[in-house]
Protein backbone atom coordinates (compact mmCIF):
# COMPACT_ATOMS: atom_id res chain seq x y z
CA UNK A 1 0.00 0.00 0.00
CA UNK A 2 1.70 3.26 -1.07
CA UNK A 3 1.90 6.03 1.51
CA UNK A 4 1.27 8.62 -1.16
CA UNK A 5 -1.05 8.35 -4.17
CA UNK A 6 -1.19 10.34 -7.38
CA UNK A 7 -4.59 11.57 -6.29
CA UNK A 8 -3.12 12.99 -3.07
CA UNK A 9 -0.35 14.68 -5.02
CA UNK A 10 -2.81 16.29 -7.43
CA UNK A 11 -4.96 17.53 -4.56
CA UNK A 12 -2.04 19.00 -2.59
CA UNK A 13 -0.75 20.80 -5.66
CA UNK A 14 -4.17 22.10 -6.60
CA UNK A 15 -5.19 23.19 -3.08
CA UNK A 16 -1.87 24.40 -1.67
CA UNK A 17 0.02 25.56 -4.76
CA UNK A 18 -2.75 26.40 -7.20
CA UNK A 19 -1.74 24.45 -10.27
CA UNK A 20 -2.59 21.20 -11.99
CA UNK A 21 -0.30 18.44 -13.19
CA UNK A 22 -0.95 15.37 -15.29
CA UNK A 23 -1.90 12.05 -13.73
CA UNK A 24 1.31 10.49 -15.00
CA UNK A 25 3.40 13.18 -13.35
CA UNK A 26 1.38 12.90 -10.14
CA UNK A 27 1.90 9.14 -10.08
CA UNK A 28 5.65 9.55 -10.60
CA UNK A 29 5.86 12.06 -7.76
CA UNK A 30 3.79 9.81 -5.51
CA UNK A 31 6.10 6.91 -6.27
CA UNK A 32 9.29 8.86 -5.45
CA UNK A 33 7.89 10.49 -2.34
CA UNK A 34 6.29 7.27 -1.09
CA UNK A 35 9.54 5.35 -1.44
CA UNK A 36 11.50 7.95 0.50
CA UNK A 37 8.88 8.26 3.24
CA UNK A 38 8.88 4.49 3.65
CA UNK A 39 12.65 4.57 4.07
CA UNK A 40 12.33 7.47 6.52
CA UNK A 41 10.20 5.16 8.67
CA UNK A 42 13.16 2.78 8.77
CA UNK A 43 15.34 5.43 10.39
CA UNK A 44 13.84 4.48 13.74
CA UNK A 45 15.57 1.11 13.43
CA UNK A 46 19.07 2.62 13.75
CA UNK A 47 18.32 3.63 17.33
CA UNK A 48 17.15 7.18 17.88
CA UNK A 49 16.06 6.90 21.51
CA UNK A 50 17.25 9.91 23.49
CA UNK A 51 18.44 11.86 20.43
CA UNK A 52 17.06 15.40 20.25
CA UNK A 53 16.64 17.19 16.93
CA UNK A 54 19.70 19.43 16.39
CA UNK A 55 17.97 22.80 16.85
CA UNK A 56 19.63 24.45 19.82
CA UNK A 57 18.35 27.31 21.98
CA UNK A 58 21.61 29.27 21.50
CA UNK A 59 20.81 29.60 17.80
CA UNK A 60 17.27 30.75 18.60
CA UNK A 61 18.64 33.40 20.96
CA UNK A 62 21.25 34.54 18.45
CA UNK A 63 18.68 34.80 15.66
CA UNK A 64 16.43 36.88 17.90
CA UNK A 65 19.37 39.18 18.66
CA UNK A 66 20.02 39.63 14.92
CA UNK A 67 16.37 40.53 14.36
CA UNK A 68 16.51 43.09 17.18
CA UNK A 69 19.74 44.55 15.78
CA UNK A 70 18.27 44.83 12.28
CA UNK A 71 15.25 46.73 13.65
CA UNK A 72 17.27 49.22 15.71
CA UNK B 1 60.18 41.40 -19.28
CA UNK B 2 56.53 40.45 -19.05
CA UNK B 3 55.49 36.80 -18.77
CA UNK B 4 53.29 35.47 -21.61
CA UNK B 5 49.59 35.17 -20.74
CA UNK B 6 49.61 31.40 -21.25
CA UNK B 7 52.39 31.03 -18.69
CA UNK B 8 50.63 33.26 -16.16
CA UNK B 9 47.59 30.99 -16.29
CA UNK B 10 49.64 27.96 -15.28
CA UNK B 11 50.62 29.32 -11.85
CA UNK B 12 48.64 28.12 -8.85
CA UNK B 13 47.63 30.68 -6.21
CA UNK B 14 50.58 29.81 -3.96
CA UNK B 15 53.01 30.58 -6.80
CA UNK B 16 51.09 33.63 -7.99
CA UNK B 17 51.06 35.03 -4.50
CA UNK B 18 54.85 35.03 -4.21
CA UNK B 19 55.30 36.54 -7.67
CA UNK B 20 52.68 39.23 -7.09
CA UNK B 21 54.18 40.21 -3.77
CA UNK B 22 57.66 40.33 -5.28
CA UNK B 23 56.17 42.34 -8.18
CA UNK B 24 57.50 39.81 -10.69
CA UNK B 25 54.05 39.87 -12.23
CA UNK B 26 51.40 42.55 -12.35
CA UNK B 27 47.82 41.99 -11.13
CA UNK B 28 46.70 43.99 -14.18
CA UNK B 29 48.47 41.64 -16.62
CA UNK B 30 47.28 38.63 -14.69
CA UNK B 31 43.67 39.78 -14.77
CA UNK B 32 43.90 40.52 -18.50
CA UNK B 33 45.27 37.01 -19.04
CA UNK B 34 42.28 35.50 -17.24
CA UNK B 35 39.73 37.73 -18.98
CA UNK B 36 41.25 36.74 -22.30
CA UNK B 37 41.10 33.06 -21.32
CA UNK B 38 37.44 33.38 -20.34
CA UNK B 39 36.71 34.91 -23.73
CA UNK B 40 38.59 32.08 -25.43
CA UNK B 41 36.95 29.19 -23.57
CA UNK B 42 33.57 30.20 -22.26
CA UNK B 43 31.70 29.94 -25.53
CA UNK B 44 32.28 26.19 -25.19
CA UNK B 45 32.33 25.73 -21.42
CA UNK B 46 29.58 28.11 -20.22
CA UNK B 47 31.31 28.25 -16.85
CA UNK B 48 30.34 31.89 -16.28
CA UNK B 49 26.95 33.55 -16.01
CA UNK B 50 28.39 37.05 -15.56
CA UNK B 51 31.91 38.24 -16.33
CA UNK B 52 32.69 41.32 -14.23
CA UNK B 53 35.46 42.61 -16.48
CA UNK B 54 35.16 46.30 -15.55
CA UNK B 55 35.16 45.50 -11.85
CA UNK B 56 38.04 43.05 -12.30
CA UNK B 57 40.20 45.64 -14.07
CA UNK B 58 39.43 48.18 -11.38
CA UNK B 59 40.31 45.68 -8.64
CA UNK B 60 43.53 44.72 -10.41
CA UNK B 61 44.63 48.35 -10.71
CA UNK B 62 43.92 48.91 -7.04
CA UNK B 63 45.92 45.81 -6.12
CA UNK B 64 48.78 46.95 -8.32
CA UNK B 65 49.01 50.35 -6.68
CA UNK B 66 48.78 48.86 -3.19
CA UNK B 67 51.48 46.29 -3.93
CA UNK B 68 53.66 49.02 -5.43
CA UNK B 69 53.24 50.96 -2.19
CA UNK B 70 54.30 47.92 -0.18
CA UNK B 71 50.85 47.24 1.25
CA UNK B 72 50.39 43.48 1.03
CA UNK B 73 46.97 42.17 2.08
CA UNK B 74 47.93 38.49 2.05
CA UNK B 75 48.22 35.57 -0.35
CA UNK B 76 45.11 36.44 -2.39
CA UNK B 77 46.15 40.04 -3.01
CA UNK B 78 45.76 40.59 -6.75
CA UNK B 79 44.64 37.01 -7.42
CA UNK B 80 41.73 36.68 -9.92
CA UNK B 81 38.95 34.52 -8.49
CA UNK B 82 35.31 33.78 -9.27
CA UNK B 83 32.23 33.01 -7.17
CA UNK B 84 29.40 30.56 -7.71
CA UNK B 85 26.46 32.70 -8.74
CA UNK B 86 24.57 32.20 -5.51
CA UNK B 87 27.11 34.13 -3.46
CA UNK B 88 25.73 37.63 -2.95
CA UNK B 89 27.70 40.48 -4.49
CA UNK B 90 26.32 43.92 -3.66
CA UNK B 91 24.85 45.62 -6.71
CA UNK B 92 25.96 42.79 -9.01
CA UNK B 93 23.53 40.33 -10.54
CA UNK B 94 23.26 37.13 -8.48
CA UNK B 95 20.98 34.71 -10.30
CA UNK B 96 21.29 31.44 -8.41
CA UNK B 97 21.39 29.98 -11.91
CA UNK B 98 17.68 30.71 -12.20
CA UNK B 99 15.28 32.64 -14.39
CA UNK B 100 13.44 33.73 -11.25
CA UNK B 101 16.43 35.72 -9.96
CA UNK B 102 17.71 36.76 -13.39
CA UNK B 103 17.70 40.45 -12.42
CA UNK B 104 18.36 40.14 -8.69
CA UNK B 105 21.01 42.52 -7.36
CA UNK B 106 21.68 41.98 -3.65
CA UNK B 107 22.01 44.98 -1.34
CA UNK B 108 24.88 43.39 0.56
CA UNK B 109 27.88 41.12 0.04
CA UNK B 110 28.12 37.58 1.34
CA UNK B 111 30.62 37.29 4.18
CA UNK B 112 32.86 35.01 2.08
CA UNK B 113 33.12 37.70 -0.60
CA UNK B 114 33.60 40.46 2.00
CA UNK B 115 36.56 38.51 3.41
CA UNK B 116 38.09 37.68 0.03
CA UNK B 117 37.67 41.27 -1.14
CA UNK B 118 39.34 42.52 2.03
CA UNK B 119 42.18 40.09 1.29
CA UNK B 120 42.68 41.78 -2.06
CA UNK B 121 41.14 39.15 -4.37
CA UNK B 122 40.03 40.35 -7.81
CA UNK B 123 36.55 39.23 -8.92
CA UNK B 124 36.44 37.89 -12.49
CA UNK B 125 32.78 37.00 -12.39
CA UNK B 126 29.92 34.81 -11.23
CA UNK B 127 29.93 31.14 -12.10
CA UNK B 128 27.26 28.95 -13.64
CA UNK B 129 25.64 26.22 -11.57
CA UNK B 130 22.78 23.78 -11.46
CA UNK B 131 19.63 25.89 -11.10
CA UNK B 132 19.33 26.99 -7.46
CA UNK B 133 22.12 24.48 -6.67
CA UNK B 134 19.46 21.76 -6.68
CA UNK B 135 21.12 19.06 -8.78
CA UNK B 136 24.45 17.60 -9.80
CA UNK B 137 24.65 18.02 -13.59
CA UNK B 138 24.98 21.81 -14.03
CA UNK B 139 22.94 21.41 -17.24
CA UNK B 140 21.30 24.74 -16.69
CA UNK B 141 18.22 25.43 -18.84
CA UNK B 142 18.45 29.20 -18.35
CA UNK B 143 22.16 30.02 -18.54
CA UNK B 144 23.60 27.21 -20.63
CA UNK B 145 24.89 23.70 -20.13
CA UNK B 146 28.24 23.72 -18.31
CA UNK B 147 30.66 21.31 -19.96
CA UNK B 148 33.52 19.24 -18.59
CA UNK B 149 36.91 20.57 -19.75
CA UNK B 150 38.21 16.99 -20.14
CA UNK B 151 35.35 16.05 -22.50
CA UNK B 152 32.89 18.65 -23.71
CA UNK B 153 30.11 16.09 -24.20
CA UNK B 154 30.18 15.22 -20.48
CA UNK B 155 28.83 16.92 -17.38
CA UNK B 156 31.22 18.74 -15.04
CA UNK B 157 29.18 17.60 -12.05
CA UNK B 158 27.35 20.01 -9.82
CA UNK B 159 25.95 21.98 -8.51
CA UNK B 160 29.17 24.07 -8.56
CA UNK B 161 29.92 22.90 -12.12
CA UNK B 162 31.05 26.30 -13.40
CA UNK B 163 33.49 26.64 -10.51
CA UNK B 164 35.28 23.37 -11.20
CA UNK B 165 35.20 23.82 -14.97
CA UNK B 166 36.76 27.29 -14.63
CA UNK B 167 39.56 25.98 -12.42
CA UNK B 168 40.49 23.17 -14.79
CA UNK B 169 40.12 25.32 -17.92
CA UNK B 170 42.37 27.96 -16.33
CA UNK B 171 39.65 30.62 -16.51
CA UNK B 172 39.91 31.40 -12.76
CA UNK B 173 42.79 30.99 -10.31
CA UNK B 174 40.48 29.91 -7.45
CA UNK B 175 36.74 29.71 -6.91
CA UNK B 176 34.11 29.46 -4.23
CA UNK B 177 31.44 26.75 -4.32
CA UNK B 178 28.73 25.43 -2.03
CA UNK B 179 27.90 21.87 -1.01
CA UNK B 180 24.56 20.51 0.26
CA UNK B 181 24.89 16.91 -0.93
CA UNK B 182 28.27 17.02 -2.65
CA UNK B 183 28.16 20.15 -4.80
CA UNK B 184 31.78 21.15 -4.12
CA UNK B 185 33.28 17.65 -4.15
CA UNK B 186 31.34 16.17 -7.09
CA UNK B 187 32.38 18.76 -9.69
CA UNK B 188 35.92 18.80 -8.32
CA UNK B 189 36.01 15.00 -8.69
CA UNK B 190 34.51 14.86 -12.17
CA UNK B 191 36.59 17.76 -13.52
CA UNK B 192 39.92 16.83 -11.89
CA UNK B 193 40.59 19.53 -9.31
CA UNK B 194 40.43 19.97 -5.53
CA UNK B 195 37.17 20.68 -3.66
CA UNK B 196 37.15 21.25 0.09
CA UNK B 197 33.91 21.09 2.04
CA UNK B 198 34.78 22.34 5.51
CA UNK B 199 33.01 21.33 8.70
CA UNK B 200 29.43 22.66 8.81
CA UNK B 201 29.50 26.14 10.39
CA UNK B 202 33.24 26.61 9.80
CA UNK B 203 32.47 29.12 7.02
CA UNK B 204 29.70 31.71 7.24
CA UNK B 205 26.64 31.15 5.06
CA UNK B 206 25.56 34.79 5.37
CA UNK B 207 24.63 36.15 1.96
CA UNK B 208 24.72 32.76 0.28
CA UNK B 209 21.43 31.77 -1.33
CA UNK B 210 20.39 28.69 0.65
CA UNK B 211 19.34 25.32 -0.70
CA UNK B 212 18.93 23.57 2.68
CA UNK B 213 19.89 25.59 5.76
CA UNK B 214 21.13 22.71 7.90
CA UNK B 215 23.12 20.96 5.19
CA UNK B 216 24.66 23.86 3.21
CA UNK B 217 28.42 24.36 3.33
CA UNK B 218 30.60 26.99 1.62
CA UNK B 219 34.15 26.18 0.53
CA UNK B 220 36.97 26.47 -2.01
CA UNK B 221 37.41 24.74 -5.36
CA UNK B 222 41.02 25.08 -6.45
CA UNK B 223 43.89 23.55 -8.41
CA UNK B 224 45.81 22.28 -5.41
CA UNK B 225 45.33 21.33 -1.79
CA UNK B 226 47.62 24.22 -0.81
CA UNK B 227 45.41 26.72 -2.61
CA UNK B 228 42.32 25.27 -0.90
CA UNK B 229 43.98 25.59 2.52
CA UNK B 230 44.98 29.18 1.80
CA UNK B 231 41.51 30.13 0.62
CA UNK B 232 39.84 28.45 3.60
CA UNK B 233 42.12 30.46 5.89
CA UNK B 234 40.57 33.65 4.58
CA UNK B 235 36.91 32.64 4.64
CA UNK B 236 36.78 30.54 7.84
CA UNK B 237 35.72 31.78 11.25
CA UNK B 238 32.84 33.18 13.26
CA UNK B 239 30.59 35.76 11.64
CA UNK B 240 28.22 37.89 13.68
CA UNK B 241 25.81 37.89 10.72
CA UNK B 242 25.50 34.09 10.77
CA UNK B 243 24.32 32.85 14.15
CA UNK B 244 25.19 29.28 13.18
CA UNK B 245 28.80 30.06 12.29
CA UNK B 246 31.21 28.34 14.66
CA UNK B 247 33.29 30.11 17.30
CA UNK B 248 35.76 27.23 17.18
CA UNK B 249 39.35 28.45 16.93
CA UNK B 250 40.55 28.76 13.33
CA UNK B 251 43.86 26.90 13.07
CA UNK B 252 46.62 27.47 10.52
CA UNK B 253 45.30 25.28 7.71
CA UNK B 254 48.63 25.42 5.86
CA UNK B 255 50.70 24.24 8.82
CA UNK B 256 50.61 20.56 7.88
CA UNK B 257 50.87 20.96 4.11
CA UNK B 258 54.45 19.77 3.94
CA UNK B 259 54.12 17.24 6.74
CA UNK B 260 54.65 13.50 6.53
CA UNK B 261 51.86 11.01 7.13
CA UNK B 262 54.04 8.10 8.18
CA UNK B 263 52.41 7.73 11.57
CA UNK B 264 48.89 8.47 10.48
CA UNK B 265 46.04 5.97 10.60
CA UNK B 266 43.55 5.96 7.77
CA UNK B 267 40.22 4.10 7.68
CA UNK B 268 38.60 2.97 4.43
CA UNK B 269 34.81 3.16 4.76
CA UNK B 270 33.41 -0.27 3.85
CA UNK B 271 29.93 1.08 3.05
CA UNK B 272 31.43 3.28 0.33
CA UNK B 273 33.80 0.72 -1.14
CA UNK B 274 31.38 -1.21 -3.35
CA UNK B 275 29.46 -0.67 -6.56
CA UNK B 276 32.44 1.12 -8.09
CA UNK B 277 33.15 1.06 -11.81
CA UNK B 278 36.29 -0.91 -12.62
CA UNK B 279 38.24 2.24 -13.45
CA UNK B 280 37.27 3.93 -10.18
CA UNK B 281 38.04 0.79 -8.14
CA UNK B 282 41.48 0.49 -9.74
CA UNK B 283 42.29 4.15 -9.15
CA UNK B 284 41.05 4.10 -5.54
CA UNK B 285 43.05 0.98 -4.72
CA UNK B 286 46.15 2.52 -6.27
CA UNK B 287 45.59 5.61 -4.11
CA UNK B 288 45.40 3.42 -1.00
CA UNK B 289 48.69 1.80 -2.03
CA UNK B 290 50.20 5.27 -2.35
CA UNK B 291 49.02 6.19 1.15
CA UNK B 292 50.56 2.96 2.48
CA UNK B 293 53.79 3.69 0.62
CA UNK B 294 53.92 7.02 2.46
CA UNK B 295 53.91 5.08 5.70
CA UNK B 296 50.27 5.46 6.72
CA UNK B 297 48.43 2.55 8.30
CA UNK B 298 45.34 1.76 6.26
CA UNK B 299 42.51 -0.45 7.52
CA UNK B 300 38.79 -0.88 6.93
CA UNK B 301 36.06 0.59 9.12
CA UNK B 302 32.32 0.30 9.18
CA UNK B 303 29.70 3.02 9.76
CA UNK B 304 26.51 0.94 9.81
CA UNK B 305 23.93 3.71 9.45
CA UNK B 306 25.81 5.47 6.64
CA UNK B 307 23.69 3.95 3.83
CA UNK B 308 20.64 5.68 5.33
CA UNK B 309 22.18 9.15 5.06
CA UNK B 310 20.69 9.34 1.57
CA UNK B 311 17.26 9.28 3.20
CA UNK B 312 18.29 11.82 5.82
CA UNK B 313 19.74 14.21 3.25
CA UNK B 314 16.86 13.67 0.84
CA UNK B 315 14.07 14.36 3.32
CA UNK B 316 15.83 17.33 4.91
CA UNK B 317 16.67 18.92 1.56
CA UNK B 318 13.15 18.37 0.21
CA UNK B 319 11.60 20.09 3.22
CA UNK B 320 14.05 22.96 3.66
CA UNK B 321 14.33 23.73 -0.06
CA UNK B 322 10.56 23.80 -0.47
CA UNK B 323 10.23 26.17 2.48
CA UNK B 324 12.65 28.52 0.68
CA UNK B 325 10.93 28.16 -2.71
CA UNK B 326 7.30 27.92 -1.57
CA UNK B 327 6.17 31.37 -2.68
CA UNK B 328 7.79 31.02 -6.10
CA UNK B 329 6.30 27.54 -6.52
CA UNK B 330 2.90 29.11 -5.96
CA UNK B 331 3.41 32.08 -8.24
CA UNK B 332 6.02 31.11 -10.84
CA UNK B 333 6.26 27.31 -11.14
CA UNK B 334 6.63 27.61 -14.92
CA UNK B 335 9.87 29.56 -14.46
CA UNK B 336 11.76 26.60 -13.00
CA UNK B 337 13.58 24.04 -15.13
CA UNK B 338 11.73 20.72 -15.33
CA UNK B 339 14.07 18.77 -13.04
CA UNK B 340 14.20 21.34 -10.25
CA UNK B 341 10.44 21.93 -10.33
CA UNK B 342 9.88 18.18 -10.15
CA UNK B 343 12.06 17.69 -7.08
CA UNK B 344 10.40 20.65 -5.36
CA UNK B 345 7.04 19.03 -6.14
CA UNK B 346 8.22 15.78 -4.59
CA UNK B 347 9.16 17.82 -1.53
CA UNK B 348 5.53 18.87 -1.14
CA UNK B 349 4.83 15.34 0.05
CA UNK B 350 7.40 15.43 2.86
CA UNK B 351 5.87 14.95 6.28
CA UNK B 352 6.91 16.92 9.35
CA UNK B 353 7.53 13.68 11.25
CA UNK B 354 9.91 12.35 8.61
CA UNK B 355 11.81 15.66 8.64
CA UNK B 356 12.29 15.64 12.41
CA UNK B 357 13.27 11.98 12.37
CA UNK B 358 15.82 12.60 9.61
CA UNK B 359 17.33 15.44 11.64
CA UNK B 360 17.58 13.25 14.73
CA UNK B 361 19.13 10.38 12.77
CA UNK B 362 22.09 12.54 11.72
CA UNK B 363 23.50 12.33 15.24
CA UNK B 364 23.54 8.53 15.06
CA UNK B 365 25.67 8.46 11.91
CA UNK B 366 27.95 11.20 13.23
CA UNK B 367 28.43 9.25 16.46
CA UNK B 368 29.39 6.13 14.52
CA UNK B 369 31.81 8.12 12.40
CA UNK B 370 33.42 9.81 15.41
CA UNK B 371 33.75 6.40 17.06
CA UNK B 372 35.80 4.97 14.20
CA UNK B 373 37.89 8.15 14.17
CA UNK B 374 38.76 7.68 17.84
CA UNK B 375 41.80 5.65 16.82
CA UNK B 376 42.23 6.90 13.27
CA UNK B 377 43.22 10.30 11.91
CA UNK B 378 41.07 10.41 8.79
CA UNK B 379 38.75 8.27 6.68
CA UNK B 380 38.89 7.81 2.92
CA UNK B 381 36.36 6.84 0.25
CA UNK B 382 35.91 7.27 -3.48
CA UNK B 383 34.28 10.56 -4.47
CA UNK B 384 32.00 8.90 -7.03
CA UNK B 385 31.36 5.38 -8.35
CA UNK B 386 31.71 6.55 -11.93
CA UNK B 387 33.54 9.05 -14.13
CA UNK B 388 31.69 12.05 -15.58
CA UNK B 389 28.67 10.77 -17.51
CA UNK B 390 27.58 12.15 -20.86
CA UNK B 391 25.31 15.20 -20.78
CA UNK B 392 21.70 14.06 -20.61
CA UNK B 393 22.48 10.52 -19.40
CA UNK B 394 20.28 9.37 -16.52
CA UNK B 395 21.61 5.81 -16.44
CA UNK B 396 24.88 4.31 -17.60
CA UNK B 397 25.80 0.77 -18.46
CA UNK B 398 28.75 -0.46 -16.48
CA UNK B 399 31.14 -3.18 -17.58
CA UNK B 400 29.31 -5.73 -15.44
CA UNK B 401 26.16 -5.06 -17.45
CA UNK B 402 24.51 -3.33 -14.50
CA UNK B 403 22.44 -0.28 -15.25
CA UNK B 404 23.49 2.38 -12.78
CA UNK B 405 21.45 5.47 -11.90
CA UNK B 406 23.79 8.40 -12.47
CA UNK B 407 22.63 10.55 -9.56
CA UNK B 408 22.68 7.67 -7.08
CA UNK B 409 26.11 6.51 -8.27
CA UNK B 410 27.54 9.90 -7.43
CA UNK B 411 25.57 11.33 -4.49
CA UNK B 412 25.88 8.17 -2.42
CA UNK B 413 29.55 8.94 -1.79
CA UNK B 414 29.33 12.59 -0.87
CA UNK B 415 26.05 13.23 0.95
CA UNK B 416 26.90 11.22 4.10
CA UNK B 417 29.27 14.03 5.11
CA UNK B 418 26.64 16.68 4.63
CA UNK B 419 24.47 14.78 7.07
CA UNK B 420 27.33 14.48 9.54
CA UNK B 421 28.82 17.92 8.74
CA UNK B 422 32.35 16.49 8.78
CA UNK B 423 35.10 18.10 6.68
CA UNK B 424 35.80 16.30 3.42
CA UNK B 425 38.07 17.05 0.51
CA UNK B 426 37.89 15.64 -3.02
CA UNK B 427 41.25 15.11 -4.66
CA UNK B 428 42.01 13.58 -8.07
CA UNK B 429 43.58 10.12 -8.07
CA UNK B 430 44.18 9.97 -11.81
CA UNK B 431 42.52 9.67 -15.18
CA UNK B 432 40.54 6.75 -16.61
CA UNK B 433 41.76 5.06 -19.81
CA UNK B 434 39.31 7.41 -21.60
CA UNK B 435 41.10 10.38 -20.07
CA UNK B 436 38.42 11.31 -17.53
CA UNK B 437 39.23 12.38 -13.95
CA UNK B 438 38.72 10.07 -10.96
CA UNK B 439 38.92 11.21 -7.33
CA UNK B 440 38.82 10.14 -3.71
CA UNK B 441 37.65 11.89 -0.58
CA UNK B 442 39.56 12.38 2.65
CA UNK B 443 37.19 12.88 5.58
CA UNK B 444 38.04 14.14 9.05
CA UNK B 445 36.65 14.67 12.51
CA UNK B 446 34.46 17.73 12.98
CA UNK B 447 36.83 20.73 12.76
CA UNK B 448 39.60 18.33 11.71
CA UNK B 449 40.43 20.17 8.48
CA UNK B 450 44.17 20.25 9.33
CA UNK B 451 44.42 16.43 9.26
CA UNK B 452 42.35 16.24 6.07
CA UNK B 453 44.58 18.81 4.39
CA UNK B 454 47.76 17.14 5.60
CA UNK B 455 46.81 13.73 4.18
CA UNK B 456 45.46 15.17 0.92
CA UNK B 457 48.60 17.28 0.41
CA UNK B 458 50.92 14.33 1.05
CA UNK B 459 48.94 12.22 -1.40
CA UNK B 460 48.93 15.02 -3.98
CA UNK B 461 52.74 15.31 -3.80
CA UNK B 462 53.16 11.58 -4.23
CA UNK B 463 50.65 11.39 -7.07
CA UNK B 464 52.32 14.06 -9.17
CA UNK B 465 50.68 16.23 -11.81
CA UNK B 466 47.57 15.14 -13.69
CA UNK B 467 47.67 15.25 -17.48
CA UNK B 468 45.92 18.49 -18.50
CA UNK B 469 42.64 18.49 -20.43
CA UNK B 470 42.66 18.87 -24.21
CA UNK B 471 42.87 22.45 -25.48
CA UNK B 472 39.46 24.13 -25.45
CA UNK B 473 38.57 26.15 -28.51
Amino acid sequence: MPLVTGETVKQVMRDLYGYEISEADADAIAHSAGAMLTLAGHLRAIGLAGIEPPFGYPVLLAEAALVVKARS
Amino acid sequence: MSIPFQELLEFDVATLSGKLRARDISPVDLTEAYLSRIEQTDGSLRAYITVTDTLARKGAKKAESELAAGKWRGPFHGVPIALKDLVYTKGLRTTGGSKILADFKPDHDATVWTRLKRAGAVLLGKLNLHEFAYGITSSNPHWGIVRNPYALDRIPGGSSGGAAAAIVARSAAATIGTDTGGSIRIPAALCGCVGLKPTWSRVSRYGVLPLAYTLDHVGPITRTVRDAAMMLQIIAGADRNDSTSSRERVPDFSAGLDGQISRMRIGVIRELNDGLSDDVARSFNAALDTLRSLGATVDHVTIPSLPLTGVMNGIITWAEALEIHEDWMRTRPQDYGDDVRRILEIGMMTTATSYIRAQRARARTLAESIAVLADRDVLVAPASAIVAPKIGATQILEAREDRVDVVAAILRFTQPFNSTGQPAIAIPTGLSPDGLPIAMQVIGRPFGEPEVIRVAAAYERARGALAPPPEIA
